[in-house]
């Protein structure tokens, strides 16, 4: 079975069947593949250390979808905040909610104990930050002031506290500087809603007081630049476009405010752009 | 009140603003009216929609991992004893795959199926590819858009046995649940089956295995063909994997002509050697002729 006769044979289409070439002895190579040979068993342990891994993140990427979910929601309901007597029960609604999305957290921080969170941040991250933008917005409406990362996660310190003879078990999860940073960031798009809103419904100072807070919070963030991860650098261009928004809101109350009566105030809004691009070319 | 004011900066105090009118005029708004309630009503179809995609979301992603665990089983198939081991093993998976599809259609009832195609889309390309893949390995051809769809009407007969019901059980209608693949699905998978034959194809040859090359080559040929006749009509999904079908293809019949080229001319043991550096030696070749 001299495979070099074959080539003699060369030249043109030929359908040739594969006779001369031994099927069999590879296939007996194949199956003297000791399967509990040291290389399979190391091969397998691979198997399920990758499973239980992809499995660990598929879990966390759920979990952080339903932060996600439960976080926007928040931040709708506490949109529908007014100083009217209903705005009690709209805080007290958003505490439940947000209760409930850091019993999820909980639940994350459990997934993560004795595993290096960064190699799972990118599982968590978006969730993390709808929820920190959820909380600073929930925490700037009652105290007009931005929340810390160390309030933030003094917050997320879980403990169980079942039986008196067990040693209490503590889960916490911390919240990176830069997924604060970036909860910060949406957390002026929200902000910035809320402005537009407020003067909608007849609030005069609101625009003003959220004008010199997201100032400063892009004061605080061109400090950062661009020296910072790719997202800050996208966040930080809209950061720029809502300030804008809410200056020029500010701008048409002072401008315009002192011309028009108050009730045709939020019409003039809705024409606002327009009117401050004329003023800007005559001028 | 409009008094006319000019001039620079002033910081002006908003005493002249009648806070207190536009206030009351809020708190006037009822909370009842026919506008608030069917706001509401709103609010919670919106919201049971969401939650719904979301679950059907969740649903997909899983069919899409055990899916792709499956085809990972079912490629270290071989004709050893182990192969039908291995077919068991996947069939118990692939069982597995199609109860998060009874879950999905049992989701899908009384629904517009194609408000929620988008969720679970790839979770279902997934699985029509671990099935064709499948049924290619036992019957070397390929498996038909109703044959997947049969396999996906589930009927509630367990839950019949379970329930302790009156004499009225057997006048219930059994609750029949389907999931239909759609076409597009069906397609869309077949073409990710290509890569994975052509990645079939490359291993049998690592393992010695002359037949099969050949036989994907005109199998995958065929399927080719078919995809042409579609051309760029179909969605853009199509025309994305109308390319990378093609370099399928194309190194499933590189590998042949390695096969039939250098076969002839080096000793079996060494054709394994020869198809890491086949694309060089086809490409010095050419250059010479």
């Amino acid at each position: 079975m001299n495979d070099n006769e074959s080539v003699l044979g060369s030249g043109g289409f030929r359908k040739r069947k594969h006779d001369n070439f031994p099927h069999g002895q590879r296939r007996e190579e194949k199956e003297n593949v000791n399967p509990s040979s040291a290389l399979m068993t190391s091969f397998k342990s691979f198997q399920l250390e990758l499973d239980t891994r992809h499995d660990k993140y598929e879990r966390l990427v759920k979990l952080s979808r339903d932060i996600t979910i439960e976080s926007k929601r928040t931040i709708f309901l506490l949109h529908r905040f007014t100083s009217a007597p209903n705005g009690e029960e709209i805080l007290n609604e958003s505490e439940v909610k947000l209760d409930a999305v850091r019993r999820k957290i909980k639940q994350v921080a459990q997934e993560l104990i004795g595993e290096d969170m960064y190699q799972f941040h990118r599982a968590i991250s978006p969730g993390l930050q709808e929820y920190v933008e959820a909380v600073s917005f929930q925490y700037f409406i009652r105290t007009r002031s931005l929340i810390s990362v160390e309030e933030i996660n003094k917050q997320l310190i879980f403990t169980t506290s079942n039986s008196h003879d067990k040693q209490p078990h503590t889960w916490s999860l911390k919240v990176t500087p830069v997924d604060y940073l970036l909860g910060v960031a949406d957390l002026t798009g929200e902000l910035m809603r809320l402005c537009i809103s407020s003067v909608g419904n007849g609030d005069i100072d609101t625009p003003f007081e959220l004008s010199q807070f997201l100032r400063q919070i892009y004061d605080g963030f061109t400090f950062i630049g661009n020296t910072g991860p790719y997202e800050v650098s996208k966040k930080l261009y809209t950061l720029k476009q809502s300030l804008a928004k809410v200056e020029n809101a500010c701008y048409t109350l002072k401008v315009r405010g002192s011309e028009i009566p108050k009730h045709m105030l939020a019409d003039v809004f809705s024409t606002k752009t327009e009117l401050i691009d004329q003023e800007e070319g005559l001028s």
